[in-house]
């Protein structure tokens, strides 16, 4: 080909985390032959639980549109092509000569028959490829060649074949009447006004027995996208792991003064404490993918967000969470929190975590038995912070009663990666590590 | 020009070349006294005497290959098989042995060796079946299946002159049910088609009987213009008439009485797939028999054997495409 062959750069469906296997497409905001900048937002995608854009990664014209909107495609699949040697303002290829036209829609073919054939050869080419091309329709070899052979537009011949194909006849028949100057234009309206009768509705064969009664119903809908993203996560996580439960009792009474010296809740106080005996127990800072377990020298700490009245659950990630202090995850959570809320997460904020904690306990309950995030090994699960008399021991032995703030850290994990001792263990070395906790 | 049928036009055949030329002679089963199964020879050993009309023991292999010793030695032989389904017994003698002699040592094999062939009265598995295709497919042999009285004579002389050994498939269906005008005296019809009927619309390639089949089923079909091609020849296939049946047509049926697989009409369909295809406006349509025995009961054998029906569906359907 003598024209230079289009230098295309591939927009993907973009990796949100290790557990993100597909995302949707929801819009496209721009179409082909628009020019696009870098790192301009050309579509809207749904993955997994998040809304996001798309930007282009070089500046270019959008060339070729490959996934519709409602698509559903794996993550690093492509999604259109963007010529990055197009430049702004020239015309789209695609309103260049026919020969240009068939370069576009298959490059491959088209270097193939026009690699070093003359001029003339190329056109035949062209002409002959456009004729099979417009609307989808299809010719037999005798009907292209004919179209070739006398440059006509298929598209305008009314076939009179099995379901409308333009038979030999149709093109002899156009070609006479052409001769005679008339048939150009096809006719205004072919729709004849007679309308048959409507087809006898289908006879319905009773029901040998009745149904009984629906149960009455307040409404049906489908399920939002979120929920259905969500159900497939869970259903997916129990018939992959071999989950169990472990729960152990924590006295929080220091945390309590420790939180409300440091004017925070509950949660990053517990979140540290988690990252600091995670750094004790390897094994559950850690994924399991099939047969493999990796373990993370680093804390990527998920914390679920409930996205409030309307449902929906979202995890963001603190990458490398051991490197924050109780103040620094108690402003961090409370950014991603607000963020998610506003759905305003980039999709590196979502996913590739190595634990999560999940913390429903502020609506009251008391204890859970969660859901582990695939590929992790471990949730843990904080719930309601009571105050309970329990036995207390001084450092002399001697028992009392006393009115202690009292929580049950839950915990789920996976029983192919880890055993109940090992889980039993780390949650009490979180519990000595909680009731120990310094008071500034 | 006298009237004849298939079958007297073949014994005409013989009759003329034998009074002309002594080195021509028949041998078969039942050929001489008997007159042939099928009355062929009916009255040649009177005129021509026992030696150039000769019985044959129930071999085959032995007629064939007298023949073709005969042949190497200058004679012009007519074999007869019975049926052409009893060639099989011979197939030795006719496909390695006259098929490959000029390849091999040089010698001419001038033997005809006519098989009464095909089915369509209850002749059942061993007495019906149409093996042109295994000859087709064996280098040094010709084929050829007349249809009509003037070319059974006019291709039967042309391959007791040939040089070659010439398969000669004689439908003995047609024997006495096809009729025409043959010309009187010796003449030779080239291994060529024939268009049976001339046609713009669509063609339908067949050969012997199927030839019958093809124009009944086409005579009227709501004034559709629609060729018959009688190819007359199998080996050689005159392939410039086929091509040009199909430029001018662009819709093509082929016909076989055969076995559809590996039949003659299969090579046609494969010539115009490679040579014809952008002449074409639909796909090529073969009609043709199933892959099973004939079947003796009469039933069973016209829902096996390509009829007039079977072949004027198929040519509507291309039609409408």
């Amino acid at each position: 080909m003598s024209s230079s062959s289009i230098e295309m750069t591939e927009i993907r469906m973009p990796q949100m985390g290790v557990s993100v296997a597909e995302g949707t497409l929801v819009e496209w905001k721009k179409q082909v032959g628009d020019w696009v900048e870098a790192d301009e937002v050309i579509a809207a995608i749904s993955t997994d639980k998040i809304d996001t854009d798309v930007e282009a990664p070089a500046a270019g014209r959008l060339q070729e549109i490959l996934v519709e909107v409602g698509e559903t495609v794996e993550v690093g699949a492509v999604l259109a092509r963007i010529a990055t040697d197009a430049r702004p303002g020239e015309a789209h290829s695609s309103e260049g000569t026919s020969e240009a036209d068939v370069a576009l829609e298959a490059p491959g073919e088209a270097g193939e028959l026009q690699g070093d054939t003359t001029e003339a050869d190329n056109e035949g080419s062209a002409q002959r490829g456009a004729a099979q091309r417009p609307g989808g329709r299809r010719y037999s070899p005798v009907v292209i060649r004919m179209a070739a052979e006398h440059d006509l537009d298929l598209e305008r011949i009314e076939g009179t074949g099995r379901g409308g194909r333009v038979r030999k006849q149709d093109v002899l028949a156009y070609l006479e009447s052409d001769a005679n100057g008339d048939a150009a234009e096809p006719p205004m309206h072919i729709e004849s006004p007679y309308k048959p009768d409507a087809p006898p509705p289908p006879r319905k064969r009773e029901p040998r027995f009745a149904a009984p009664a629906p149960a009455p119903a307040t409404g049906a809908a489908p399920l939002s996208r979120m929920r259905q993203s969500i159900g497939r996560a869970m259903v997916e996580s129990l018939q992959t792991a071999a989950t169990c439960t472990t729960i152990v009792e924590a006295d929080l009474t220091r945390v309590d003064s420790a939180r409300r010296a440091l004017g925070v809740t509950y949660l990053p106080v517990i979140a540290r404490a988690t990252i600091d005996t995670l750094r004790e127990f390897p094994a559950l800072n850690a994924t399991l993918d099939g047969d493999t377990l990796t373990t993370y020298e680093g804390v990527h700490l998920g914390v679920a967000v409930s996205l409030g009245a309307e449902g929906g659950l979202i995890v963001p990630v603190i990458r490398d969470a051991q490197e924050l202090s109780v103040e620094g995850l108690a402003a961090r959570i409370r950014d991603l929190a607000e963020r998610a809320r506003q759905n305003a997460l980039s999709p590196d904020e979502v996913g590739r975590g190595s634990f999560t904690i999940t913390n429903p306990g502020g609506a009251g309950s008391i204890i859970a038995t969660p859901v582990i995030n695939q590929p992790q090994v471990a949730i843990l699960d904080t719930e309601a912070v009571v105050k309970r008399p329990v036995v207390v021991t001084d450092e002399l032995g001697n028992d009392s009663i006393a009115i202690r703030r009292m929580t049950y850290l839950c915990m789920s994990w996976d029983h192919r990666a880890l055993d109940g001792v090992l889980a039993a263990r780390f949650l009490r070395a979180l519990a000595d590590r909680l009731e120990a906790w310094p008071v500034p | 020009m006298p009237t004849m049928t298939y079958l007297q036009a073949i014994s005409d055949a013989m009759r003329q070349e034998m009074r002309q030329d002594e080195r021509v002679f028949v041998m078969g089963e039942d050929v001489g006294v008997f007159g042939g199964a099928f009355k062929v020879t009916d009255g040649f050993v009177e005129e021509f005497g026992p030696e150039r009309v000769m019985d044959t023991p129930l071999a085959e292999s032995a007629i064939i290959g007298t023949a073709i010793g005969a042949a190497v030695e200058g004679l012009r032989p007519i074999a007869e098989m019975q049926f052409s389904d009893f060639v099989s017994c011979g197939f030795d003698q006719l496909v390695n042995v006259a098929g490959k002699m000029f390849y091999r040592q040089g010698l001419s094999v001038n033997i005809t060796v006519r098989l009464p062939s095909g089915g369509g009265f209850s002749g059942g598995p061993f007495h019906s079946q149409n093996p042109e295709a295994w000859f087709m497919h064996a280098p040094g042999l010709k084929v050829v299946a007349p249809a009509t009285a003037e070319d059974a004579k006019g291709l039967l002389i042309r391959a007791v002159r040939d040089p070659n050994p010439v398969v000669f498939m004689e439908h003995k269906h047609l024997y006495r049910r096809v009729k025409g005008e043959v010309p009187e005296g010796r003449y030779e019809t080239d291994f060529s088609a024939r268009v049976a009927r001339a046609g713009t619309d669509l063609v339908v390639i067949a050969y012997g009987a199927m030839v019958h089949t093809a124009l009944e089923a086409t005579a009227d079909l709501d004034g559709a213009s629609v060729e018959v091609l009688d190819l007359r020849s199998l080996v050689p296939l005159d392939e410039e008439a086929i091509l040009a049946s199909v430029r001018k047509c662009s819709k093509v049926v082929v016909v076989d009485e055969a076995n559809q697989m590996c039949a003659a009409g299969a090579q046609v369909a494969a010539l115009i797939a490679e040579r014809a295809w952008e002449d074409l406006d639909g796909p090529v349509v073969r009609v043709a028999t199933p892959d099973v025995p004939i079947p003796f009961s009469p039933t069973l054998e016209q829902a096996v054997l390509p009829q007039v029906d079977d072949v004027r569906e198929a040519v509507r359907e291309l039609l409408e495409y």
